[in-house]
């Protein structure tokens, strides 16, 4: 981390080339064996959706990028691509930089089972798989999420969806990562919680780390990050200070 | 990212084991008590009928505990890509370790009930004798051709629902075309063509020598086992990989 403030000068941290991403989408609305036989779908059930087209995009090391966009639009998807989890049709798609999952809210949570049980797999999935890290990542979230140990012992389906954000955002948070990908948290969660999420959020970027961020909330975006970008119909349709970036988002609804 | 796909398998062995028994009173010993329960039945209903069958208890019992390891093993690959939608569109996991976790799960929970079921067959008068040995290998490539056709339900079955619900509808039929309650022998002759055209049944052959009849595993039909099973894992890798990239559009 300490190389960070030389690096932050426009060392790229994601290149993507031309990237475009298309989802196999059911054409008509064929779920089953039984309409896939019955709709005559036997030709071609299915037919590719694009979802990202032609995206150009470099983010730097240290640079924070809000990303705006209608529901659907692809941001999700944006996301997702970086992280390696969506390979794209065509383009390339470079990454310099550790990654960390993508958090969205209550992402692989397993409702049956307890909070510290949830803490443990999502830490190992995400690779910190030894015994002294996931004990002391069960404390640092114990601690940030503000759950106490008996509730932390509860299935997570007892969980109100307050303490559900509480604690997805908690276990993502509390690594130090490289690049963090966070998708429309901070909309749950009260008031307290949210300003700790960001002042968080706030500490990471100082430290250096790449931030992609998703929300609705343009006063988010602005306070968050320094650039933002728009995304409309899998285009970006917007790029600049994320001031601008916000202006051209509100917009969209007028 | 650090890798170690070892590390990865074992967290999602332990998660689909604490979701398995989690809530449960007796645990892993259900792995013991539903095959029981069906020799019981068996046991009751057929052994009269089937009176030629030496030892008819242990004839049934070690077929009983392979085929509910197959159907079982089945069922849950099926669901796999599935219940695990949410881990999948957040996480940089290879999607193939979930159904292999998932088999693993199987595996363990099988191997602790195999390890009392011995005990049973042995009180069944079955002969302890190093040949008994040979099933480890059995149950190895069980388990592969197991998991071979639980990928290609499972991978299918994101895209269609009911590929799930079919296989559940045809697993009383498989299970009765497959000689589990029955001897080879009383297969007419006619149709014992087709009878050999299930796997199964070339499994349930070898299973039988080393666990009923006390030898060494039949030649042919082993080296049947091994041909079949690497075409199956072939299919089942090659339908993986046709479909895994457009699982995340329809999970």
């Amino acid at each position: 981390m300490g190389l960070s403030q030389t690096y932050k000068m426009k060392t790229p941290a994601i290149e993507l080339n031309h990237v475009s991403v298309s989802y196999l989408h059911n054409r008509r609305g064929i779920y089953s064996v039984k309409d896939f036989i019955l709709k005559g779908g036997m030709f071609s059930p299915f037919e590719y959706k694009s979802v990202l087209k032609n995206i150009d995009l470099t983010v730097y090391k240290g640079e924070s990028l809000g990303i705006l966009g209608r529901n659907g639009e692809g941001k999700s998807t944006l996301l997702r691509t970086i992280a390696g989890i969506i390979t794209p049709v065509s383009g390339t798609c470079k990454v310099h930089v550790e990654i960390s999952p993508v958090l969205a809210l209550g992402a692989g949570l397993e409702l049956e089972l307890t909070g510290i049980e949830n803490i443990k797999i999502y830490s190992a999935l995400s690779g910190n798989y030894d015994k002294k890290t996931i004990a002391s990542v069960i404390d640092q979230v114990a601690h940030f999420s503000e759950l106490s140990m008996e509730q932390l012992q509860m299935p997570t389906k007892m969980y109100s969806t307050g303490m559900l954000a509480r604690l997805a955002f908690s276990s993502v948070v509390n690594a130090q990562p490289d690049l963090m990908m966070i998708d429309e948290v901070l909309a749950v969660g009260d008031k307290g919680f949210q300003e700790k999420c960001k002042r968080r959020i706030y500490e990471i970027k100082q430290s250096g780390a790449t931030i992609l961020f998703v929300s609705h909330n343009p006063d988010e975006i602005i306070e968050i990050c320094d650039r933002g970008i728009c995304i409309e119909n899998g285009e970006i349709s917007y790029d600049g200070t994320s001031e601008e970036a916000s202006q051209h988002y509100l917009k969209l609804f007028n | 990212m650090k890798t170690g796909k070892g590390y990865t398998l074992y967290f999602l062995v332990y998660k689909n084991l604490q979701l398995k028994y989690k809530h449960s009173l007796l645990g892993f010993v259900w792995s013991f008590v539903h095959p029981l329960f069906y020799l019981l039945i068996f046991n009751f209903v057929f052994s009269k009928a089937f009176s030629e069958i030496e030892n008819y208890s242990l004839f049934v019992l070690s077929g009983l505990i392979f085929w509910v390891y197959f159907s079982g093993s089945c069922n849950q690959l099926s669901q796999t890509f599935i219940k695990n939608t949410h881990l999948i569109k957040s996480l940089q996991v290879k999607k193939i370790l979930y159904p292999i976790s998932e088999q693993l799960t199987e595996l363990v929970s099988f191997s602790a009930g195999f390890i009392l079921f011995i005990g049973l067959m042995v009180y069944l008068n079955l002969h302890v004798n190093p040949t008994i040995l040979y099933i480890i290998p059995i149950i190895l490539l069980f388990s592969l051709f197991t998991f071979s056709v639980g990928l290609i339900l499972g991978s299918l079955n994101v895209f269609f629902r009911d590929v799930g619900i079919l296989w559940n509808t045809l697993n009383p039929a498989l299970f009765y075309l497959t000689p589990i309650a029955y001897s080879f022998s009383i297969i007419p002759p006619q149709y014992s063509f087709y009878f050999k055209c299930n796997p199964l049944y070339h499994f349930l052959y070898i299973i039988r020598n080393v666990l009923h009849q006390g030898i060494a595993p039949e030649f042919y039909h082993s080296l049947y086992c091994i041909i079949i099973t690497l075409i199956t894992v072939l299919i089942s890798v090659w339908i993986y990989r046709k479909t895994k990239n457009g699982f995340i559009s329809n999970l």
